[in-house]
């Protein structure tokens, strides 16, 4: 069907003589169940489809980008989107840019068969096994949750000959889980992830861990001011730090905004601070053959042993900068695309979590923020701790919830005070926990 | 893509919707179709997108549970009566409503799809271009211009046959300074259900400021930590209405027992002086409509009056069991996304007191500006929320400029230490909201200048 589909596209867009044009097709099913407290509440089938035409009008030293995005198939609708994506390029002024060409791609495998051969089943099960594990957890109670399954089919073909296909499977799953005192007070463990992999799909260890957050929440105290913290981030919270300051500087499109604080082979972090961005990496949630305009992923080496080494780059600032695209141009929602990170790695450390906090005299161990949500350019954030722990005396003194941390990530890389052997996936990063000096408490 | 006039897809719906008795169950299916155009421009690049009516149907039935189709493909309409199960007792989970009907497309002044594309490419880069050449010291203007027109048709079992066709537009200037190894930059941000009217308003009246604003930020000084005397303007006003407090008061989340806010309905919540309302019949408004994803007419909800908790915000599932009227919170930001309770427009209602006086009856205080991001805490009742900047107060003066504020601790404190809201007219901004992470709708918030007696602020 989206072959044809794209076929149909592929027919108008050489009808009307275009030159150089791009067609890329999205097919998508999402099976999801909705929990409200311990009971089903809703079910839910979607299927949807986008594609996006992007047509080049190369102006001397100048390239116009026409995009238009639809889910019209009529031939009526396709000729008009094209009609309009036309003009759009025309009108469009940028730098120097050519579609991608045929190039050495490394085959991954991004969706589960099993899962494709009866997604509802497969739903049904997971749904069945949450309830069944927090129904396992007299002391906590669900208030909601969902579960979801998407299945993703995209479809890349161009004017240069590239014509790409991959499949893909995720979940996502949220879920709220209370603990009580008294029937009055009361604290909850609110977790939410993007999973890659059914193996990583660990519901029992899940639901262990979100419980017993939940339970310790409530004796939570406010933590303590400090103003020389030493922090341990787990990897959930350390990608809300890193992805999008690191992720920005280190791109080729900060670079040339001239807004990067990076420069190739200066000192920018401690000494055990390794940063990989990987497009290929098995379990990352982004992670695919090609980046989203046709471009092979790989694997860049970002920092290494606390030096900075490469920038990342899309075709465009890839064009640019003369370089290659390293696999960073990433598809947004409206079609076109940006240079950003595919999934980033942080090597792990030689330390185990358990030691790492053996070894702390005092300090916090945070599970989850409110929101760290930093700012991309300085780096600086400030967020309210929402479940966490005070270590006194290389343990885990007494659970901690409210106040502020505050600091810059930029800084922080500095810091690393250890880094565990300890790795987890969260979202389309698979870190270690970090502990980092000099960070700010405030309550 | 449905190929349907609106006149056929209301008819077809009617059809389909006649297959399930409102006796035996409760049916809805909704039709939305949206179109976007977006231009940004920033340093490096100029991005020229067409969101070209990207359409889908979404059908739903309750019985025990909530059963839901999505599709784009007309194709599948015929799967709606095959696959959604039918009831025999429509049972007492959801109250039945009168049915209604409403034709209604919002007229602009300027209609923005009569304005051509070369001319509001030439409008974005002429504002790039001011900007750039105002100073040296801005090193990247980023301007973002967006339009949209949203078309939803709704029709149930219970006689609602809704159609409303709503303009969006919105600009976003973020000017970039630099300065020796500083970067920092203020922003701009204006939308409503209006026409091309909006971006002509601005070039003309507030540009200059803007760019002012982004380079008196590489001045900005670091603020204090600690609990001290604040004041919020408008933006940070509505950040604490909307994420800190509004988020507590969407009835499902009292339905999961997972609001703070669930024992203090008819109780005190905030100071005397407090009127907190979330409207989605407000004119002109970026969160405002006719109807909501339910088939809701919008009202308005005054949710704290004199700092009595009155009513949570519904849809009609949670009106139902809490015995309230759905004022039309019930919102999908697409038919490929659920429909949630969700907010609108939500603010705080201008007070009585002078801005000056305010300032004047502190000596050592922080004001908070311009409403950066926040994140809710429904069942704990905590809040962070960021501004952008701020201003230190000194024995009753505004005196230097400073960097961004984090707010956090408890959002019932805060509203019970409010002990002045200015007179100033009501000021809404646009944004999106998520529930949780996803599910993004746009929402305005907003209120006059409020003032706390006493909050905990750190560097955001």
């Amino acid at each position: 069907m989206s072959i044809e589909n794209i076929e149909l596209i592929e027919k108008s867009l050489k009808s009307k003589k275009i030159q150089e044009f791009e067609i890329y097709f999205v097919e998508q099913e999402i099976y999801e169940t909705e929990f409200l407290k311990n009971k089903i509440d809703a079910e839910r089938e979607v299927k949807d489809i986008d594609y996006v035409i992007r047509i080049l009008t190369q102006k001397g030293n100048e390239t116009g980008i026409g995009i238009v995005k639809g889910n019209a198939l009529n031939s009526k609708e396709i000729e008009n989107n094209i009609d309009i994506c036309l003009i759009l390029s025309k009108e469009n002024i940028g730098s120097k840019y050519h579609f991608p060409g045929i190039s050495s791609i490394s085959p991954i495998k991004t969706a589960d068969q099993s899962i494709l051969k009866d997604p509802i089943g497969f739903k049904k099960d997971i749904s069945e096994e949450i309830r069944e594990k927090i129904d396992g957890h007299k002391e906590v109670s669900p208030t909601f949750g969902r579960f979801r399954l998407h299945i993703q089919n995209k479809y890349l073909k161009n004017s240069t000959g590239l014509d790409l296909g991959a499949s893909k499977t995720f979940f996502y799953i949220e879920m709220a889980l209370k603990a009580q005192e008294n029937g009055k007070l009361s604290a909850e463990s609110w977790e939410i992830e993007y999973i890659k992999e059914k193996e990583h799909l660990n519901i029992e260890r899940s639901v262990n861990k979100w419980a017993k957050i939940a339970l310790d929440t409530l004796k939570a105290k406010i933590p303590k001011p400090s103003t020389q913290a030493i922090v341990i981030f787990p990897p959930n919270v350390l990608k809300n730090a890193i992805n999008p300051v690191i992720g920005f500087h280190a791109s080729g499109k900060a670079y040339h905004e001239k807004v990067s604080t990076l420069n190739v082979d200066a000192k920018i972090a401690s000494d055990t601070f390794t940063l990989l961005d990987d497009g290929l990496l098995k379990g990352g949630l982004m992670s695919s053959s090609w980046d989203g305009e046709g471009n092979p992923h790989q694997m860049n080496e970002v920092i290494k042993n606390g030096i900075f080494k490469n920038r990342l780059y899309d075709q465009k600032f890839a064009i640019m900068g003369n370089t290659d695209s390293t696999g960073n141009g990433i598809r947004i929602d409206d079609g076109s695309v940006i240079n950003s990170i595919s999934n980033l790695e942080i090597l792990p450390g030689d330390i185990a979590k358990e030691e790492m906090i053996s070894n702390i005299k005092e300090g916090f161990f945070i599970e989850k923020c409110s929101w760290l949500n930093p700012d991309r350019f300085s780096g600086s954030f400030g967020t309210e701790i929402r479940n966490g722990y005070f270590i006194k005396n290389g343990h885990l003194e007494y659970p901690i919830k409210g106040g502020n941390i505050s600091g810059n990530v930029l800084e922080m890389i500095k810091n690393c005070h250890y880094i565990s052997k300890e790795r987890e996936f969260s979202l389309n990063s698979l870190f270690p926990y970090i502990a980092f000096k000099n960070l700010s408490i405030s309550s | 893509m449905i190929d349907k006039s609106d006149d056929e897809i209301l008819l077809i719906f009617e059809e389909i919707s006649n297959n399930f008795k409102r006796s035996n169950q409760y049916f809805d299916i909704l039709y939305d179709s949206t179109s976007i155009v977006r231009i940004t421009k920033s340093r490096s690049e100029e991005t020229i997108s067409v969101n070209a009516k990207k359409s889908g149907i979404v059908a739903r039935t309750l019985l025990d549970s909530w059963h839901e189709l999505a599709f784009q493909d007309e194709s599948d309409l015929k799967n709606i009566t095959k696959k959604l199960p039918k009831g025999t007792d429509k049972g007492d989970a959801i109250a039945e409503y009168d049915g209604w009907k409403i034709n209604k497309e919002i007229k602009t002044k300027i209609d923005p799809s009569t304005i051509p594309m070369n001319e509001k490419i030439k409008k974005v880069r002429e504002l790039f271009d001011y900007i750039k050449n105002y100073d040296k010291r801005i090193i990247n203007p980023i301007v973002g211009y967006g339009e949209g027109l949203l078309t939803r048709i709704f029709v149930n079992n219970e006689g609602c046959q809704l159609r409303q066709v709503l303009p969006r537009i919105r600009l976003f200037i973020q000017p970039v300074a630099k300065e020796g190894s500083k970067i920092d930059f203020d922003y701009f941000s204006i939308g409503a259900e209006q026409g091309y009217e909006l971006i002509d308003e601005v070039f003309n009246k507030n540009l200059d400021q803007i760019i002012q604003n982004s380079l008196d930020m590489l001045k900005a000084e670091n603020p204090p930590s600690g609990k001290i005397p604040i004041i919020l303007d408008a933006d940070m006003a509505g950040l604490i209405a909307h994420e800190s407090f509004g988020h507590g008061l969407e009835a499902d989340q009292v339905l999961r027992d997972r609001s703070y806010l669930k024992e203090y309905l008819g109780k005190k919540v905030a100071s005397d002086i407090c009127v907190i309302c979330d409207a989605p019949n407000i004119d002109g408004q970026y969160g405002s409509y006719f109807f909501d994803d339910e088939g809701i007419r919008a009202g308005k909800n005054i949710l704290v009056k004199n700092g009595i908790l009155k009513d949570f915000i519904h849809n009609r599932r949670t009106a139902s069991v809490l015995n309230s009227v759905p004022k039309g919170n019930g919102r999908r930001e697409s038919f490929a996304h659920p429909v949630f309770v969700r907010m609108t427009n939500t603010y705080f209602e201008p007070g009585d007191y002078k801005i000056e006086e305010m300032i004047s009856e502190i000596k050592n205080g922080v004001m908070l500006i311009r409403g950066y991001f926040g994140m809710e805490d429904p069942l704990g009742g905590g809040m962070q929320c960021t501004s952008k900047k701020g201003y230190l107060i000194e024995n009753g003066e505004k005196t230097k400029l400073l960097k961004s504020i984090t707010l956090s601790g408890s959002v019932l404190e805060l509203l019970q230490n409010i002990d002045a809201i200015s007179d100033d007219e009501l000021s809404l901004r646009p944004g999106t909201c998520g529930k949780g992470e996803e599910d993004f709708v746009p929402v305005t918030s907003g209120g006059s200048y409020v003032r706390v007696k006493s909050a905990l602020i750190s560097p955001g």
